[in-house]
């Protein structure tokens, strides 16, 4: 079996995370949803309900007085950041592990995409309402989640890949990736999510974060918000082992996002706040 | 042997034989490593960011994060463990990497590299080994028994500062 047959075969046998995340996704898709027909899909679901608990109470959201109910903490969350948690704690287990590939250690993958998820809700603010913070959260929490499975497969090949990088014949890891394995974490989280039935802007999100000009343009605004939200993550030293900040930025970004010099370093200040907070809110 | 982790906008100060001082994945940030051979001394400060004026108030609560309020800051908690003031210090720096970027938009690392030389020369300081800028991560750790400072990056090994 070709390495291209074998990855193909991995992600058909990975596990589905909750299907309540997507279910929640697939019913705020839909404009006539209700509040009610949320709150119902989270109350179903035990260990959502009480991370929805605690994340409406931890000091992102507190306002004063606690929150005891679950149309509270999603009125005061927004539905985007619901799904956003439900996707943290049904995937939690996957980013765990480590990535062998990426000499990137257990843990690793979850910082990284956690503080990307933190960067991109930020980021969504720089859009002129383009972006949904909680959907710009969730994608940056899921743009790398194809390193989870092509990471095996690039065992053996990582010292070969950072030189091609370092000596500039390969244009970024991406490259490096695809001459090494003939295919990259893009492509394979993209496959990934769709099998999983995933909404498009969030399936490109994951395929074109570190080349976004190649997106439709309807998602560029996400697509891109997800591409700095990934740098800033990797800047603020938080990336996954080999590949952390070999790649390009894409200035096109100036487009789609209206943002200055000394607003990038606030937000690269305010993800190391908010991640240990977070990371204990969800772990707790 | 007993490892000490200094987090993003932190700074440890260790006389402790055996001990290894350690800071992971710099990013963009910079390592700034401080030893007293004569004091058998050993600081290090992870600086985020190259100036406090973007936000002061993170500047008191943290102040390790900014260049300007980290070093003078680590400097007095050397001397509050035995430094006597008078010189002998060596200095090395290692982080400040940058992503690929041709318009220069995201050149934190630069930014904090420079930033951090000009702080040491108001304290007459000046470092020895730089290990600084590029498009990588690094880790660094430095050995009490030996005052060496490695510099590690995935997929790239170590080597000595």
């Amino acid at each position: 079996m070709s390495i291209i047959e074998q990855i193909t075969q991995r992600i058909k046998e990975h596990p589905l995370p909750s299907m309540v995340a997507f279910e929640i996704l697939r019913t705020i898709e839909d404009e006539d949803h209700s509040l009610k027909d949320v709150v119902k899909l989270v109350e179903n679901d035990a260990s959502l309900t009480s991370e929805i608990l605690k994340m409406a109470n931890s000091a992102a959201y507190y306002r004063g007085q606690p929150v005891t109910t679950i149309s509270r903490s999603v009125l005061l969350m927004g539905e985007m950041m619901v799904v956003g948690v439900a996707i943290c704690v049904s995937t939690s287990i996957i980013y765990q592990r480590p990535l062998d590939g990426y000499e990137s250690p257990e843990g690793e993958l979850w910082d990284h995409s956690l503080r990307s998820a933190i960067a991109c809700r930020e980021l969504a603010k720089f859009t002129k309402g383009k972006v949904n913070p909680g959907l710009a959260f969730t994608a940056g929490l899921l743009h790398d989640i194809g390193k989870s499975i092509i990471s095996e497969f690039l065992v053996g090949s990582t010292k070969e890949m950072t030189d091609l990088c370092a000596s500039r014949e390969a244009a970024d890891y991406i490259e490096a990736e695809r001459r090494a394995v003939g295919t990259d974490h893009c492509e394979v989280g993209y496959t990934l999510v769709q099998e999983w039935g995933l909404p498009e802007m969030l399936c490109l999100a994951l395929r074109d974060h570190h080349h976004p000009s190649k997106t439709e343009n309807q998602y560029k605004h996400l697509v891109y918000t997800v591409h700095l939200g990934d740098i800033i993550s990797m800047l603020g030293g938080a990336g996954t082992g080999s590949d952390s900040l070999a790649y390009t930025v894409d200035n096109e970004y100036e487009k789609y996002l209206n943002i200055q010099k000394d607003e990038l370093s606030l937000i690269l200040l305010k993800v190391e706040e908010d991640f240990t907070e977070l990371k204990e809110t969800l772990m707790s | 042997m007993n490892v000490i982790y200094v987090g993003v906008g932190e700074y440890e100060v260790s006389k402790t034989p055996g001990e290894i001082v350690k800071t992971l994945a710099l990013g963009s940030c910079v390592a700034v490593v401080i030893l007293d051979p004569k004091n058998k001394l050993v600081g290090l400060l992870h600086v985020a960011l190259p100036e406090s004026s973007i936000n002061k108030k993170r500047a008191m609560e943290r102040p390790g994060m900014f260049a300007d309020t980290g070093i003078p800051k680590l400097l007095d908690e050397i001397k509050k463990f035995g430094y006597d003031g008078k010189g002998g210090l060596i200095v090395k720096l290692a982080g400040g990497a940058s992503i690929m970027d041709p318009n220069n938009t995201f050149n934190i690392g630069k930014r904090n590299v420079l930033a951090i030389r000009k702080i040491l020369w108001r304290f007459r300081l000046g470092a020895i080994a730089e290990d600084v800028r590029g498009n990588i991560s690094r880790s660094v750790s430095v050995d009490m028994n030996t005052g060496k400072v490695i510099v590690t990056s995935p997929g790239r090994g170590e080597w000595e500062l």
